[in-house]
């Protein structure tokens, strides 16, 4: 999830906050309680590195209460928004619906909402790379004004507290702490930490052996994917694993073009078949202003992070569209396009991007490539 | 038991009303099971108003209007119920009665019931705060009476906010009694989005209509435009009920998200309109040659290309003229309908930088406006007006009575009107009366 400057600086407090309380707590209960769960030995699919000791093994009950939070409306302050509002599972928990995610009373968020699985293997958090903990990154929604807009974390925890279908369930998985600002995010983390996509025909063909996992244009892709389009000097692929990341942060000329160069025609769809156009500037004569959004810059005050944004892993990406930190680019093969142009070059744009004069067919292959990353899709259960 | 029950009402209402000609709306747009008329002076108007952050209370509120020329208080607010915070305050309707009005918000799903036995000091009587849990639908918004019933179509669910929704029958009490999904795909192929509801009682048939998803109607307007693949997810259909069973039998494609349904009410007619917001057309739809329901396109509003975003419509109960309103240049537009397959704008005033809603008088010789369209989607700034103007209307020309600031006053955004008036008031005619008198 993303928030907005304003909730951004209100988020960095509210970590700061965090921190405090932890100080105080003592986050080691936490792991200790976990460790006490009968845990379940997590499964890693094929083609995933095996995941962080906290959460290589994760008790049902812990992960049910956090799919529980995860899923719930009430958790918002107005109780519409939830986790999964924005990070629907049909869409791989990422959001299709629309470029920018839509918040407390409908507030424009400044990015796309990532995908969410395979989270558990991420250095960082947020397009930005804001968070560096899963187990305290779902309080910065939950309390963002753009987002969940809850007040404090002490409300949310009276509010979870009389709730009828909470204190229990806490209780017995959280025997010492109960309801806390640690377990709270403790459950939602563990949650996600079972969302894991892997066991794709890539992996198959990969790791596994399986030669006809892919068909001859894939395999060719797979090709221009590590070589001439160079896709993998950022979306890593490893020996034995992949997550198609460097967990590191590029500008790719994305978040410049929409801070310098917002002045094009936008074509409307207005019914199957039927289309206007208008300027940007007409557009803007009724339409809220667009947040400026400068990247990591925001949190480093680093130039060199000006309009620079975390590397995303590319698995179930057929499944995450719209593409992009702000969702910007529709398509693969409009991302494709965007790349093999030489993306939006200037000054601070990352020295690996060159235009790739890629050909049609070669476009195709990629593309190709790129739908059989598809994990296996498991779908979460639960109340 | 319970769908016989409901089935029940609604055939002993037809029967009520058989023989009678349909009772179609009041003023104009109302259910027609409704029991009682507004056909002489209307003494109040309930507005229910969107609180604005920064602005007096900020709360939702319905605020209440003396309209009644002569009063000491004429144009001037006698009431206002805050109901708590924001929610997206959208549309109201009244119960078969009269004596309730149920209120609605598209974001947070509540449902305010209001008791208007005095209609000047209108009291919350009751608060629905489980639409959502119960039916899985989001955004209650249209409110429309049955004998004993209210049919509340939504917008949206909680799966995943988009436009696929459905209706839920609740009780007069305001008890959750059932649903049904919206057709979507299969034979009939719908797109599974709602928007209005339109029931012609002779004909035993609902219209429904399609917009879109709280993802899109929460959003700021500006950035939706911007955002080609949002732009795609708005309705094109409209779907024919068989009102008895509410059982959808057909879909028609009316591509540009149809909003607003209004039959004909002339006793006998078998037609409607509906205007698309997107495509900015009117449409027609009524029973062909062969007795099927057909669609068609039959009139262009103000210059499509420009988005002028057609909003309400109200149509006169002598069924010669229907008002548009047009968002984007807050604008109304006077159609003639005397021959419905061919409109024809004949007048248009501006009301502001922006307007949305219209009412007008049985007689129509008063008609009022309101700005909001939904909060996110009205302007900013100081081109965000938000007022209600009360006119005069003598067929040539509108003449402001009165105009009333939400913002001045600081009341919030202008939403949705009803007309009330004192129960003993000799404005109020039964249904059967007043609407025998159109076929004269």
């Amino acid at each position: 999830m993303h928030s907005s400057l304003k909730a951004a600086t209100a988020a960095i407090g509210s970590t700061l906050l965090v921190a405090v309380l932890l100080a105080v707590v003592d986050l080691g209960n936490v792991a200790a309680e976990a460790g006490e769960d009968r845990g379940v030995i997590q499964q890693v699919p094929l083609g995933l590195p095996s995941l962080p000791a906290r959460y290589a093994t994760l008790s049902a009950e812990k992960v049910a209460l956090g799919r529980k939070l995860f899923f719930d409306r009430r958790l918002s302050f107005n109780n519409t928004l939830s986790c999964a509002m924005c990070h629907l599972e049909q869409d791989a928990f990422a959001s299709t619906q629309s470029k920018k995610s839509i918040g407390m009373e409908g507030r424009t968020l400044k990015r796309n909402a990532p995908s969410l699985l395979n989270v558990v293997y991420q250095k960082t958090f947020f397009h930005d790379g804001r968070e560096t903990h899963l187990d305290l990154q779902s309080w910065l929604p939950i309390l963002a004004f753009d987002e969940m807009a809850n007040p404090s974390m002490g409300y949310v925890l009276d509010h979870i507290e009389k709730l009828d279908d909470y204190p229990a369930r806490f209780q017995s998985v959280y025997p010492r702490q109960g309801i806390a600002v640690q377990t709270v995010a403790d459950a939602i983390a563990s949650f996600e930490a079972t969302l894991l996509s892997g066991n794709s025909r890539f992996d198959k063909w990969h790791y596994g052996g399986q030669q006809d996992a892919l068909n001859d244009v894939e395999k060719k892709g797979y090709d221009i994917f590590t070589g001439k389009g160079r896709c993998n000097s950022c979306h890593l692929i490893g020996k034995t694993t992949a997550l198609f990341t460097d967990h590191q942060f590029h500008n790719t000329g994305i978040g410049y073009r929409a801070s310098m160069l917002d002045d094009h025609i936008y074509v409307i769809p207005l019914a199957p078949g039927i289309e206007t156009r208008m300027s940007a500037k007409e557009i803007d004569g009724f339409g809220e202003k667009t947040q400026n959004d400068i990247g990591r810059f925001e949190i480093t005050h680093k130039e060199s992070d000006r309009w620079a944004y975390k590397t995303p892993g590319l698995r179930d990406v057929s499944r995450t569209a719209p593409y992009m930190h702000d969702g910007s680019i529709a398509t693969l093969e409009d991302v494709v396009d965007y790349y093999s142009s030489g993306a939006a070059a200037q000054n601070g744009t990352s020295p690996n991007l060159t235009k790739l004069n890629l050909t049609a067919s070669e476009k195709v292959a990629l593309v190709a490539f790129l739908k059989s990353l598809d994990g296996d899709d498991q779908k979460t259960t639960g109340d | 038991m319970r769908r016989t029950l409901i089935l029940g009402a609604c055939a002993a209402a037809l029967l009520l009303g058989g023989g009678l000609p349909a009772a179609k709306a009041d003023e104009t747009c109302n259910s027609p099971f409704t029991t009682a008329l507004i056909n002489g002076q209307e003494e109040f108007l309930h507005v229910w108003t969107l609180g604005m952050p920064g602005l007096g209370d900020e709360s939702d509120k319905l605020v209440t209007i003396d309209v009644e020329p002569g009063s000491a208080n004429f144009g001037k607010v006698i009431s206002s119920v805050s109901v708590g915070g924001r929610g997206e305050a959208h549309h109201t309707g009244f119960t078969d009665d009269r004596r309730f009005l149920w209120a609605g918000r598209l974001d947070d799903n509540k449902i305010f019931i209001f008791d208007l036995q005095d209609p000047a000091k209108p009291k919350l009587h009751k608060t629905i705060s489980d639409f959502s849990e119960v039916t899985g639908y989001v955004g209650p918004h249209t409110f429309y009476a049955m004998p004993g019933r209210m049919v509340v179509q939504a917008l949206s669910n909680v799966k995943d906010h988009t436009g696929v929704t459905g209706i839920a029958l609740y009780s007069n009490q305001g008890d959750f009694i059932e649903k049904h999904d919206m057709p979507k795909g299969g034979e009939l192929g719908g797109d599974g989005y709602g928007y209005d509801i339109g029931i012609n009682p002779n004909e035993n048939v609902m219209l429904t209509s399609s917009f879109t998803g709280w993802t899109n109607y929460m959003m700021d307007l500006g950035t939706l435009v911007k955002d080609a693949e949002a732009m795609k997810n708005f309705g094109n259909t409209m779907a024919v009920w068989d009102v008895k069973s509410m059982k959808p039998k057909k879909v028609l494609d009316v591509p540009g998200a149809p909003l607003e349904i209004r039959w004909s009410l002339r006793p006998g007619d078998d037609w409607a309109f509906t205007a698309t917001a997107l495509t900015s057309k009117l449409w027609l739809v009524r029973k062909d040659a062969k007795g099927e329901w057909v669609a068609k396109d039959v009139a262009t509003i103000g210059d499509p290309a420009k988005i002028p975003l057609p909003v309400d419509i109200s149509i006169s109960s002598d069924r010669q003229h229907l008002w548009v309103n047009t968002f984007m240049d807050g604008t109304s537009r006077l159609f003639d309908i005397s021959n419905p397959e061919a409109p024809k704008q004949v007048y248009s005033k501006k009301m502001g930088n922006q307007v949305n809603m219209v009412s007008q008088s049985w007689d129509g010789k008063r008609v009022y406006f309101t700005t909001s369209l939904v909060a996110n989607w009205d302007k900013k700034g100081d081109e965000n007006d938000q007022f209600l103007k009360a006119f005069t209307w003598d067929g040539k020309e509108l003449k402001e009575q009165f105009k009333v600031d939400f913002i001045a006053e600081k009341l919030g955004r202008a939403h949705h009107m009803k007309f009330s008036a004192r129960p003993n008031s000799k404005a109020i005619g039964s249904t059967k009366e007043v609407y025998q008198s159109l076929l004269n």
